[in-house]
């Protein structure tokens, strides 16, 4: 085992890639108009959710069609903590990503004895119980009680590093990178290794003496806190959220496209969040009609689906794979 | 046809000429008044920009109030624009989406610098977006409004009812010329929806000694039924179908199944008063659906009916539609145009634009049962009063002239009209 | 009281319960679980309803709902799963919902949100019961519901074809092997539950409303009848939907929970089917 910073961390990819990160912060944010650091921002923090879904797809061969709902739940506890306490952002940001974990891991614990479709159908039916809880009552705006509901909407105000548009999506994109660091932390080290060993086989997991159900429950709670922490930069960008926002064909959709930009790298969660919010985003803005643009979304959905078992991600960085090649041969 | 205009009336278009000194009485008697200025030369000068944030893809389109004002933008530039300057319309969809309102609002408000919004219809963008009205200080004229946040915010001000004051249209004529004694409020159980026009509704029922109940149902249930027989238990003896067009006929129909037509009295707020509505609720319900409007009929025969209708003809899409929302985007591009054509055409940008609109009072249309106003308070109700309609078979039949809705929050609302003299008196 | 909210859940349970009996035939011979079921319904409802404005008789806009559901369902089974065919069950899922996607936003252009209403000839029909009035139209869908499910059960069980996909089902990759025609027989999978699709997007069409959108949406509930049957059984996913039906209906009873009774289908399914895996312990990469 190499002990210097880029073995401890894996990859001189992943070194390459945060750096080239925090240079695109640094620089991109100037350049967008106002539009777009808003879809931008929406995109770095599905980023961030996405993240947690490919976890769980990746490492451990779960799906979880739920984590739009888990990003619902973490908006709602920021949106509570704020009302009812006045805490600052970056605390309320926590105690969401935590609560989020807990309810990660309460809709993983049929994980303990499920994997596949039926796994994904259990996470879809606690999303789609979720949308009509949410639907029901509604979003905190400023209320007394347990729901917290107002007649009039106050508004959660920007965390004091975001106040304009520019500054949240350098925010949101500094977390997204603090987001990796913890995948990747979790990846190389006794976690990752656990969760390799128990994609291969369960069976030999349990013989080698590790506990299962612990590191399933780890993953689903790794996945659940970035959904919070998503869900909490989603409610402190707007300052109020909708129940609309969160309906479980979202879900669906958001681990469709983890799929599509490919799960086994930054890269790919990134291309997620992108697909996600940017690509609709740009479609509205070409003009092209809302339920058209539906309609080619599926069309590419399908597409990549087919032709990109590893994702476009994969395609991607095996491009680059193989550029690389001829060099390292001389 | 090319009936000219009969006389001119007093809210507009002749003081506004002689203040600029245009040739407009001459060329008036030639051709019809359609439009701004109607001069028949199409405007070339600096284009003004004029955004509108519309739900258009999604659960319902609310997008006919925009395409109006586009066609009216259209004729009014054809028709020598404001004073030789285009109105250049940005329309934008907020696909009933929080996150995307609150997205094309930045583009339409800081990236391409609008001077103002006009035809504004949607369930969702007035409540993200009327915090960045305020900020960066520009005024929105809505025309289909249907949730709280838009009749109470600063700088937004439509040109239609929305749910309170038709609903309480609707119960007032219900109780005054059914015998309502006990109103079901059927709603949406959105907060800023249902809720709160239901409960508004159940207590102008309370101040008459009336009753009222709530029945709220989820906009995403598969069925109506359930919120049916909750209404049916609850003893009331009239079903206020405060739903989406959509829904309401959907609930009509379990009505239908149940045959509860002659159990109860049936009254609607506007969203009935839509086209194909008699059709899809048939024979059945001929002339025992009775509906408050709220801007007059699509009939109508006043001067600015006609207009509009003849707007329509010549500068939209066929397939647009002709509705309550489309007549309430039309009176929004008309209060827009009629401020502008009164401002120097040199120093229209955004804050002079916001303040003229501010100042907009007793505006006047047979196209609204009463005057129009924006103000600046931080509420916006202008439009309160109603007309009665009745489906039936093939259409609808108008019930009622003009009446103004009465009760406790509506006197808070007339007691600022007069203080401000926004209606003329 | 009971009675018509009884007859309801029924009515809308039987409608689940043909539907979850469609996705199971489906997925025990091809391994898909269709998300675009509802939107094959849904195209069908739509284009019923268009025959209906355009004043087609009835017979040719049933015929038209129920050959549109099919026709979708065999081109993408036999153009588009094909080439899915060697990947996890998710993603041979998460696929069809692109399918459905395109549907959906298909129909949603050309038919924009209007008020609009299935009626057909059967809902005049009615007779009384329970002190409720049950339409024709509710009649016919816990008929058909029950005779649909015995006839599939009776072809699975008696005909060829039957065995053949039942074969399938069971061990794949044996039974192509043993010369079992794979393509042919899923073809017919594909067909046979485009057809269920049809009817069911048909007669949602009519109970529920013609709206493209919550008709491909109500494929989430007919997924918690099928997850009852364990996506095996036809008899247990007919009976469970039936059960989801009406304890979504009679929970508008039971006032604190009646504003999210919507959400009984889920916690039924969910409890059931947490239930049925209670025995199990390890799980093995690759397999389901």
């Amino acid at each position: 085992m190499r002990d210097s910073l880029a073995g401890r961390l894996g990859d001189r990819r992943l070194l390459a890639g945060f750096a080239l990160a925090i240079v695109a912060i640094a620089v991109v944010p100037p350049l967008l108009n106002s539009l777009w650091l808003r879809v931008m921002l929406s995109s770095v923090i599905f980023t961030i959710a996405a993240t947690g879904t490919a976890l769980l797809y990746a490492r451990l061969g779960l799906v979880s069609l739920a984590q739009v709902a888990l990003v619902g739940v973490g908006g709602w506890v920021t949106l509570r903590m704020w009302h009812a306490t006045g805490l600052p952002f970056e605390l309320n940001m926590l105690v969401a990503g935590a609560v989020s974990a807990l309810v990660g891991m309460l809709v993983g614990l049929p994980a303990l004895r499920m994997r596949g479709l039926y796994l994904a159908i259990i996470t879809l039916m606690a999303a789609a119980g979720f949308q009509i809880l949410v639907t029901g009552t509604q979003f905190p705006n400023g209320g007394s009680g347990w729901l917290g509901i107002a007649v009039n909407s106050i508004f959660m105000p920007r965390p004091r590093f975001g106040h304009s548009d520019e500054a949240m999506l350098r925010y949101a994109s500094v977390v997204a990178l603090l987001c990796f660091g913890l995948v990747a932390w979790a990846r190389h080290s006794r976690p990752g290794r656990a969760w390799a060993l128990i994609r291969k086989s369960e069976a030999c997991a349990m013989a080698a003496g590790v506990n299962v159900a612990l590191y399933k429950a780890w993953g689903f709670a790794i996945a659940g806190f970035l959904a919070g922490i998503a869900g909490a930069l989603l409610a402190g960008t707007i300052g109020v959220l909708d129940a609309t926002t969160f309906p479980a064909s979202e879900s669906i959709l958001l681990f469709a496209l983890t799929v599509v930009g490919g799960a086994y790298s930054a890269l790919g969660q990134v291309l997620t969040g992108l697909l996600f919010r940017a690509a609709p985003a740009l479609l509205n803005d070409w003009g092209v009609d809302g339920n058209l643009a539906y309609a080619l979304f599926g069309i590419g959905l399908l597409h990549a689906l087919i032709t990109a078992p590893q994702g476009i991600a994969g395609q991607i960085l095996d491009g680059l794979a193989r550029l690389r090649r001829p060099r390292s041969e001389r | 046809m090319s009936k000219p205009k009969p006389s001119f009336t007093p809210w507009a278009k002749p003081a506004a000429a002689a203040l600029f000194g245009l040739a407009f009485a001459g060329s008036a008697a030639a051709a019809p008044k359609l439009c701004g200025l109607d001069n028949g030369k199409p405007a070339t000068g600096a284009p003004i920009i004029v955004g509108a944030v519309v739900g258009k893809t999604g659960p319902d389109d609310f997008s006919s109030s925009a395409r109006t004002a586009k066609a009216y933008f259209d004729c009014v530039n054809a028709n020598g624009g404001i004073h030789g300057r285009p109105i250049q319309y940005l329309i934008e969809d907020d696909q009933w989406k929080p996150e995307v309102a609150g997205q094309v609002a930045s583009k339409l408000v800081k990236d391409r610098g609008v001077v103002a919004l006009v035809g504004n219809g949607s369930f969702v963008e007035m409540t993200v977006n009327a915090k960045l009205y305020e900020q960066q200080n520009v005024a929105v004229v809505a025309s289909a409004c249907a949730v709280r946040e838009c009749f109470e915010a600063k700088n937004i001000a439509s040109t239609n009812q929305g749910p309170v004051p038709s609903n309480i249209s609707a119960v007032q004529w219900g109780v005054q010329h059914l015998g309502s004694k006990k109103v079901a409020c059927i709603g949406l159980n959105i907060p800023s929806n249902g809720v709160w026009s239901c409960n508004l509704t159940n207590e102008w029922l309370k101040d008459k000694g009336l009753q009222g109940v709530s029945v709220l149902m989820d906009p995403g249930a598969p069925d109506a039924n359930s919120a049916l027989l909750e209404a049916v238990a609850s003893g009331a003896d009239t079903m206020l179908v405060s739903l989406p067009a959509g829904l309401a006929q959907a609930f009509l129909k379990a009505a239908q199944e149940q045959d509860l037509r002659d159990k109860y009295k049936w009254i609607s707020p506007t969203p009935l008063y839509k086209e194909g509505i008699p059709q899809a609720l048939g024979a059945y319900w001929a002339g025992k659906v009775h509906i408050a409007i709220e801007l007059t009929p699509w009939n109508g025969t006043g001067p600015d009916a006609k207009r509009w209708r003849a707007v329509m003809d010549k500068y939209a899409a066929k397939s647009d539609p002709r509705d309550t929302f489309s007549e309430a985007g039309f009176v929004s591009a008309n209060i827009f145009v009629d401020t502008l054509l009164k401002m120097d055409p040199k120093k229209i940008d955004r804050a002079n634009v916001t303040a003229a609109l501010k100042a907009v009072k007793n505006y006047r249309s047979d196209l609204l049962c009463g005057p129009w106003y924006f103000g600046n308070a931080d509420f916006h109700q202008a439009n309160h009063a109603s007309q009665m309609v009745v489906a039936e078979k093939d259409g609808f039949k108008s019930e009622t002239g003009c009446f103004d809705v009465t009760g406790k929050y509506f006197d808070k609302i007339r007691a600022m009209e007069k203080a401000e003299h926004l209606t003329g008196n | 009281m009971y009675g018509v909210f009884f007859v309801t859940g029924l009515a809308m349970g039987a409608l689940y319960a043909l539907s979850g009996v469609g996705l199971v035939v489906l997925y025990r011979c091809t391994g898909v679980l269709n998300l675009a079921y509802g939107a094959l319904g849904a195209a069908g409802a739509m284009l019923a309803w268009q025959l209906e404005q355009w004043a087609y008789p009835e017979p040719v806009a049933w015929a038209a709902a129920l050959a549109v559901a099919t026709l979708l369902s065999f081109v993408y089974g036999r153009f588009l799963a094909p080439r899915l065919a060697f990947r996890e069950p998710v993603i041979k899922a998460v696929a069809t919902l692109g399918f459905a996607l395109v549907i959906l936003g298909i129909l949603n252009y050309f038919w924009v949100e209007a008020p609009r209403r299935l009626s057909l000839s059967t809902d005049d029909l009615g007779l009384r019961m329970l002190g409720v009035r049950i339409t024709g139209t509710r009649v016919l869908v816990v008929m058909a519901t029950l005779l649909m499910t015995l006839g599939i059960t009776l072809f699975l069980n008696r005909t060829r074809i039957g065995l053949l996909m039942r074969a399938l089902a069971s061990q794949r990759d044996l039974a192509s092997m043993l010369g079992v025609p794979v393509g042919r027989v899923e073809a017919t999978a594909w067909l046979i539950s485009g057809l269920l699709a049809g009817f069911t997007g048909l007669m949602f069409g009519d109970l529920v409303r013609p709206n493209p959108g919550a008709l491909t949406f109500l494929v989430i509930p007919a997924m918690a009848a099928a997850v009852v049957g364990r996506l095996q059984s036809l008899s247990l996913t007919l009976a469970g939907g039936l059960v989801i039906g009406v304890a979504e209906s009679m929970a508008t009873l039971v006032h604190p929970i009646a504003a999210y009774r919507s959400a009984t289908p889920f916690i039924v399914a969910t409890l059931l089917l947490l239930w049925l895996q209670r025995k199990r312990r390890l799980t093995f990469s690759g397999q389901d």
